[in-house]
C-alpha cells in the first residue's frame, strides 16, 4: 500500500512534468489545427462510413475508416502537429519562461513529445472508436462479418503505433532542423516514397499501404489463431523472417551483397501482404521511434538557448 | 572540510559562496569569445552588482550559471552544486529575469505564475496566496486578465519580477532590471532590491552605474569576456587614478588662472584649469592629503577667490569604472 506521504513525495516529483504536459496540451488545443483536423477527421470518418454503408462487410468498412489516418492525407496534419522547433522567440520565451526555471531539459522535452502524442491518439480515438462500435453493432444490409474485439484492438494499436512514429519523427525534425517549414517538407519528401525505401530494405510489410491492406485481415483475428498454423511454429517462422529482414537491412546499409532470399515478393503483388505480424510492427515502429526520440534528446539537451 | 549532502562531496568554503566559477569559459561556434577563463566568486548575502559594457558576457555567464548554455571549459557552481542543464537544484534555488523577458504570449499572468509555481513543486495551498499576493506587490492586479502578449515592456519586467520570486529562492539572477523601465518603475525596482537584500543574494547585471551606485554593496566589472575586478563598492572607488578635486570658483578664468600658477610652485600638488575654469587639484603620493588640501584652501582665502563648492573625485564610481576599462585594453598581452 502506498502511504499518503509516498503519494505526495511522487506527486511533488511528477508535478514540473505534469504541468507541462498539461500546459502543452492546452496549448495545442487552443491552436486552429487541432480543432480543424478533428472537425476534418469527423466528417471525412462520417462520410467514409455512410458512402460504403450498404457496400462493405464490417473488416473492410473500418479498414476504409482506418486508411486516412496510415496513408492520407492525415499524416499530413500528424507530422505538423508533431513538428517542435527551438528556435528564434520561441527558444528566448522557452529559456526565459521554462527552462530557467526547476524543470530538467529531458523532463521538459519528453512532456512535450507527450502531449503531442496524447492529443493525435486522443482526436484518432475519440473519432474513429465510436464509429467502429456503430459498424460492429448496426444490423446492416450487408452479409455477416467475424470481425473480433482482439483484432480491432490490435488494429487500432497498429495504427496509433504509426501515428505516434510520425509525431515522433516531425519532433526530431523539428528540434533538428530549428524550422518548422523546413521540417515538414523534409518530411513530406521522407514519408510519400517510404514504400519505396522500405522495399529497398525488404521491409516493405512495414509500409502504411501494406498494414493498411493488411487491416482486414487482422480485424479478423483471435487472440490465439493465426491461420491453421501452431503457436509455435508461428513464432518460429517470425523469428525466421525478423531474422532474414535485419540481416538484409544491414547488408544493404554495409553495402555486402545480401543472402539470396527464397521467392522475393514484388511490391504489392497479389496477395502477400493481406496480413501482419503485431510482434513485428511493434518493433518495426516501436524501434525507429525510440531511437528517434534518443536522438532528439541528445539534440535538445546539447543545444545552447 | 568536506561533508556530503545526498552522496555529494561538498567543501565547507563553497557552503560560505552563493556563486563560484573556475576557468568558466564560452565560444560560440569557435568564434566568438563570450566567456573567457573567469573566476568570480560571490559570498551569500551581498548584492552583487555585475557591471560591463554591452557585449562584455554578463548575460552569457548567468545563462551558463542557469544550465540554458554549456560551458566551453571551466565550471561554474552555485551553493556549492554544478551548474548544468540537468541541474534543477541549482535553478530551485535561483530567481531569473532576464533582460526585456519573453513570456509565453497566450498566458495571463496568473496562469503563467501558476505554471511556474508547479514547475517549483509547490503545494496549491501555498502557490495561489503567493501568487495573488506577488501580483499585488508588482502593481500587475489589473492586468490579470490580460493575455501577456499583450503586456508593455515594463509589464513584461514587473511579471519577471513577479516570476522570479515565485519560489522564494535564496538567489536572485537579475538581468538588467530596470531597463525599458520608467522613473516610478525603476525607484520601485531599486527600492525592491534594497528590501529583498536584506535575506537573499541578489546579483543585479546592468551597465546603469547609477543603479549599482544606489544599491549594491560588492561590484564585478567585466569586460570583453572577463571579470577585471571584483571586490567591495568602497575598493571600487578607491582604484580612482588620483585624488582628484575639483574646486569651483565664483569670479573670473583669469584670477583662477593666477592662482594656479602660484599653486605651482607648491609641493605634492599638480594643478591645471579646465575650460569652465575650474581648478583641478590632483595630489601626488607620500603627501598627506588633509596637509595639502588645507594649504590650498588656507591659499584660496589668502588672493581673495570666492569657493563655490568642493568635488571629490573618489565618489565617482563611473570614473572608476571607466578607469578599469581602459587599464585592461592598456595592458595588451599582460591580460
Amino acid at each position: 500500500m502506498v502511504s499518503a506521504v509516498e503519494e505526495s513525495t511522487l506527486g511533488s516529483r511528477m508535478m514540473p512534468f505534469g504541468s507541462i504536459l498539461g500546459h502543452d496540451l492546452r496549448g495545442l488545443w487552443s491552436g486552429w489545427l487541432v480543432r480543424l483536423w478533428l472537425a476534418g477527421t469527423v466528417i471525412l470518418t462520417f462520410l467514409l462510413t455512410v458512402g460504403n454503408w450498404g457496400q462493405f462487410r464490417d473488416g473492410p468498412l473500418i479498414a476504409s475508416v482506418l486508411f486516412p489516418y496510415l496513408v492520407f492525407p492525415w499524416f499530413f496534419v500528424v507530422v505538423v502537429l508533431g513538428v517542435q522547433t527551438v528556435s528564434g522567440s520561441q527558444a528566448e520565451a522557452l529559456a526565459d519562461g521554462i527552462l530557467s526555471r526547476p524543470i530538467g531539459r529531458l523532463e521538459y522535452l519528453f512532456a512535450t513529445w507527450l502531449a503531442r502524442v496524447v492529443l493525435v491518439l486522443g482526436v484518432f480515438l475519440v473519432v474513429v472508436v465510436p464509429f467502429i462500435v456503430v459498424i460492429v453493432l448496426a444490423k446492416r444490409p450487408v452479409p455477416e462479418d467475424h470481425v473480433t474485439v482482439f483484432g480491432v484492438l490490435s488494429a487500432l494499436f497498429v495504427v496509433a503505433l504509426v501515428l505516434t512514429f510520425l509525431v515522433t519523427l516531425g519532433f526530431l525534425a523539428g528540434i533538428v532542423l530549428h524550422r518548422a517549414m523546413l521540417a515538414v517538407v523534409v518530411l513530406v519528401f521522407v514519408w510519400y516514397p517510404i514504400g519505396l525505401i522500405l522495399n529497398t530494405f525488404s521491409l516493405e510489410e512495414f509500409s502504411p499501404i501494406s498494414l493498411s491492406r493488411a487491416i482486414t485481415t487482422q480485424l479478423r483475428q483471435s487472440l490465439h489463431a493465426s491461420g491453421d498454423a501452431e503457436p509455435d511454429q508461428v513464432a518460429i517462422q517470425e523469428a525466421e523472417d525478423l531474422s532474414r529482414q535485419v540481416d538484409h537491412f544491414l547488408s544493404v546499409f554495409s553495402g555486402a551483397k545480401p543472402a539470396p532470399k527464397p521467392g522475393k515478393p514484388q511490391f504489392f503483388e497479389g496477395r502477400q501482404f493481406d496480413d501482419f505480424s503485431v510482434f513485428r510492427v511493434l518493433l518495426g515502429y516501436g524501434l525507429p521511434s525510440l531511437i528517434a526520440l534518443g536522438i532528439t534528446a541528445a539534440c535538445f539537451y546539447r543545444r545552447d538557448l | 572540510m568536506c561533508f556530503t549532502i545526498r552522496g555529494r562531496a561538498y567543501r565547507m568554503e563553497d557552503m560560505d559562496l552563493a556563486i563560484q566559477t573556475e576557468n568558466l569559459t564560452k565560444i560560440y561556434g569557435r568564434r566568438l569569445i563570450a566567456v573567457n577563463s573567469m573566476n568570480w566568486e560571490v559570498p551569500k548575502g551581498a548584492v552583487f552588482g555585475l557591471l560591463g559594457p554591452n557585449g562584455a558576457g554578463k548575460t552569457t555567464t548567468l545563462r551558463l550559471l542557469l544550465g540554458l548554455q554549456r560551458p566551453t571549459a571551466g565550471h561554474a557552481k552555485v551553493f556549492g552544486v554544478l551548474c548544468g542543464p540537468s541541474a534543477v537544484g541549482v535553478r530551485s534555488s535561483v530567481g531569473y529575469l532576464p533582460t526585456n523577458p519573453k513570456f509565453p504570449p497566450h498566458l495571463r499572468p496568473i496562469e503563467y505564475l501558476g505554471l511556474l509555481g508547479r514547475l517549483s513543486r509547490l503545494p496549491r495551498e501555498q502557490r495561489e496566496p503567493r501568487i495573488s499576493t506577488l501580483l499585488r506587490a508588482v502593481g500587475l492586479l489589473g492586468a490579470t486578465d490580460q493575455r501577456i502578449g499583450t503586456f508593455s515592456t515594463g509589464m513584461c519586467t514587473r511579471l519577471g519580477i513577479a516570476a522570479s520570486l515565485v519560489a522564494d529562492p535564496p538567489l536572485l539572477l537579475w538581468d538588467e532590471p530596470t531597463a525599458g523601465l520608467d522613473p516610478k518603475a525603476r525607484r520601485f525596482t531599486l527600492d525592491l532590491v534594497r528590501k529583498l537584500g536584506r535575506t537573499k543574494t541578489i546579483v543585479i547585471s546592468t551597465h546603469i552605474l547609477s543603479d549599482i551606485d544606489q544599491v549594491c554593496d560588492h561590484v564585478g566589472v567585466m569586460h570583453e569576456g572577463r571579470m577585471i575586478f571584483t571586490g567591495s563598492m568602497q575598493d571600487m572607488k578607491r582604484r580612482l587614478a588620483s585624488d582628484d578635486f575639483i574646486l569651483d570658483f565664483d569670479g573670473d578664468t583669469e584670477a583662477v588662472e593666477r592662482f594656479a600658477d602660484q599653486l605651482s610652485g607648491f609641493d605634492g600638488v599638480q594643478v591645471r584649469v579646465d575650460a569652465g575654469g575650474r581648478l583641478l587639484l590632483k595630489l601626488t603620493d607620500g603627501h598627506s592629503r588633509a596637509g595639502v588640501l588645507a594649504e590650498v584652501l588656507k591659499q584660496v582665502e589668502g588672493n581673495g577667490l570666492s569657493l563655490d563648492t568642493i568635488h571629490c573625485g573618489l565618489n565617482e564610481t563611473e570614473n572608476a569604472y571607466l578607469q578599469l576599462l581602459q587599464e585592461d585594453e592598456a595592458h595588451g598581452f599582460g591580460r
